[in-house]
């Protein structure tokens, strides 16, 4: 049984198109900064440093750890960067959770950043490779003929993906941090917008940010003596599929529903959409949001789309399982970061510290990220107790 | 026995990038640009140049920017006999690390000499200026003795 852990302090930049004000150093720092100074704590509070980001190449700096120790304070700490595609963010938070669940430090910094603005992320994604055919396809040309699938599958009506769309960019209004600020989206508006990947519209993706996202993670003994509540971490799961095998389900991957099952057993977790108060769910594309209801088990297989519909995962509709209520990827995505917003987001919600996006005495929630072909997932539940 | 197929391809991966450079790197550069060498003091009151944004030691944020001299003293070096295409001067050289007067930590440059014995560690360098400086490291073409 691993030892109990805790989020203890939680920084985030704002998501903005442009950071041309800082370098990348600098905008790694300034979440950090943020994350040590919600814990009330200093560099010398800290053991280790767990960095994430996406692929090198997306800004063409190689190994970003080698230069990024002095502003992340690693002077004579261990300093590990971990790396699984657009999961990274998430699976960055669970390598930090559990070198403390282990005993093997008392309490970590964990941190991970994307500046797509000095980025090629579109293309770096798929880049072509020696001996192999060039995939050239970009992630939402990835992800459209699989979304397509799931419409023919799921039978669910067209205008779902706008639905999502429009329902996270208002939970996004209410987050000044949010990248997208679009307080008056109508579903007009995104069902106007051009057809980019076929059955996505321009509204219906995410958009591209630069940002950075930090937390502090400790034991129990420090977590109790920490000056906010900390969020208990309660379950810890990764599973991953490979990526080139076309027998695979891309629609409902195994992996997601294993790496579910694992995190929701964890944390006693049987029903949910009943015990979760909210999750923060990687939902890059529009229609992710009923696939991944149902990959997650909130809904049977082929009715995800109804609680979009019905407006469940929604705030602003009073929904009894909102989803992504900071706005989610569709609203910022640092892609690197964008994993960890989501594990920082819910622990923001069971410690009541979420702001206008707060739901109303979340205990326990549900961060997840997917990376990769929807090949690698990271998961974790956070809850307000410890048990 | 046949030989194993060995599988072999050109392969070139090109994009184009951007870099936001930010308060301290970006005044250096700048200082390039204007032909001054500026660096930073540390925690500890030790000069830095090219400047760090944060502190070695402590991971403090620096911001006591100090301006340094142009000419400074070699602390070591490599000699280069046979310059290859990539190398920045076509005649043997040295790799050195200079401390220009006024740093306390030294930064690697090329310097021109006519022969390896004119390079000494304690040699005393001068920076040459390219004839169009740009705000990048090339901006100084290289180092040579006093």
């Amino acid at each position: 049984m691993a030892n109990l852990a805790a989020v203890v302090g939680i920084g985030q930049t704002s998501y903005t198109t442009k950071r041309e004000d800082v370098s990348i150093a600098g905008l790694v720092r300034e979440a950090a900064v943020n994350a040590l100074e919600d814990a009330d704590l200093t560099w010398n509070d800290i053991d280790a440093v767990i960095l994430g980001k996406a692929p090198d190449m997306f800004e063409g700096v190689i190994m970003p750890e080698v230069y990024l120790t002095d502003a992340l304070g690693c002077n004579g700490k261990p300093m590990i960067r971990v790396h699984t595609a657009g999961s990274v963010g998430g699976s960055t938070a669970l390598v930090a959770a559990s070198h403390v669940q282990s005993g093997m430090f008392k309490r970590v910094l964990t941190v991970s950043f994307e500046k797509q603005s000095e980025s090629n992320a579109m293309w770096a994604l798929s880049n072509p490779q020696p001996f192999s055919t060039h995939l050239n396809a970009g992630a939402g040309g990835y992800f459209a003929p699989i979304i397509r699938e799931y419409l023919r599958r799921s039978n669910a009506p067209y205008d779902a993906g706008i639905k999502v769309a429009v329902k996270d960019r208002l939970h996004g209004a209410r987050n000044p941090l949010a990248h997208l600020q679009k307080p008056d989206i109508t579903m007009q508006e995104v069902e106007e917008s051009f057809m980019l990947w076929d059955p996505l519209r321009y509204l219906e993706c995410c958009p591209s940010s630069d940002g950075a996202c930090a937390m502090v993670i400790a034991d129990e003994e420090l977590a109790k003596k920490s000056p906010k509540p900390p969020a208990w971490i309660r379950g810890v799961a990764m599973r991953s599929e490979p990526t080139m095998y076309a027998g695979r389900n891309e629609v409902n991957p195994q992996a997601g529903r294993d790496c579910a099952a694992d995190v929701y057993k964890q944390a006693g977790v049987s029903n949910p959409r009943k015990d979760f108060d909210c999750a923060e769910v990687y939902v890059p594309f529009s229609w992710y949001e009923p696939m991944w209801l149902e990959n997650l088990g909130f809904a049977p297989e082929g009715e995800g789309w109804k609680l979009t519909m019905e407006g469940a995962t929604s705030l602003d509709e009073n929904g009894d399982i909102p989803w992504n209520c900071s706005g989610g990827v569709l609203s910022s995505n640092p892609i690197g970061a964008s994993g960890m917003i989501r594990f920082a987001e819910v622990a923001r919600q069971v410690r009541g510290d979420a702001g206008e996006h707060q739901v109303d005495g979340a205990k326990l929630a549900l961060g997840h990220a997917y990376g990769g072909g929807a090949q690698f997932f990271a998961m974790w539940v956070v809850g307000s107790q410890k048990s | 026995m046949s030989q194993p197929e060995i599988l072999n391809q050109a392969f070139e991966l090109g994009y184009t990038y951007t870099r936001s450079t930010g308060p301290v790197v970006g005044r250096f550069l700048t200082g390039l640009k204007n032909r001054k060498l500026v660096g930073i003091k540390a925690s500890d009151g030790r000069v830095i140049v090219p400047p760090m944004e944060y502190d070695p030691d402590t991971a403090e944020e620096l911001s006591e920017f100090v301006d340094v001299g142009e000419q400074g003293e070699i602390v070591t070096f490599a000699w280069v006999k046979e310059p290859r295409e990539a190398h920045p001067m076509n005649e043997p050289f040295a790799w050195a690390m200079i401390k220009l007067d006024g740093a306390d930590v030294p930064m690697i440059h090329c310097v021109a000499a006519k022969s390896e014995s004119d390079v000494t560690t304690g040699a005393r360098v001068r920076a040459v200026w390219a004839d169009e400086t740009i705000g990048f490291m090339t901006d100084i073409r290289c180092f040579e003795l006093v």
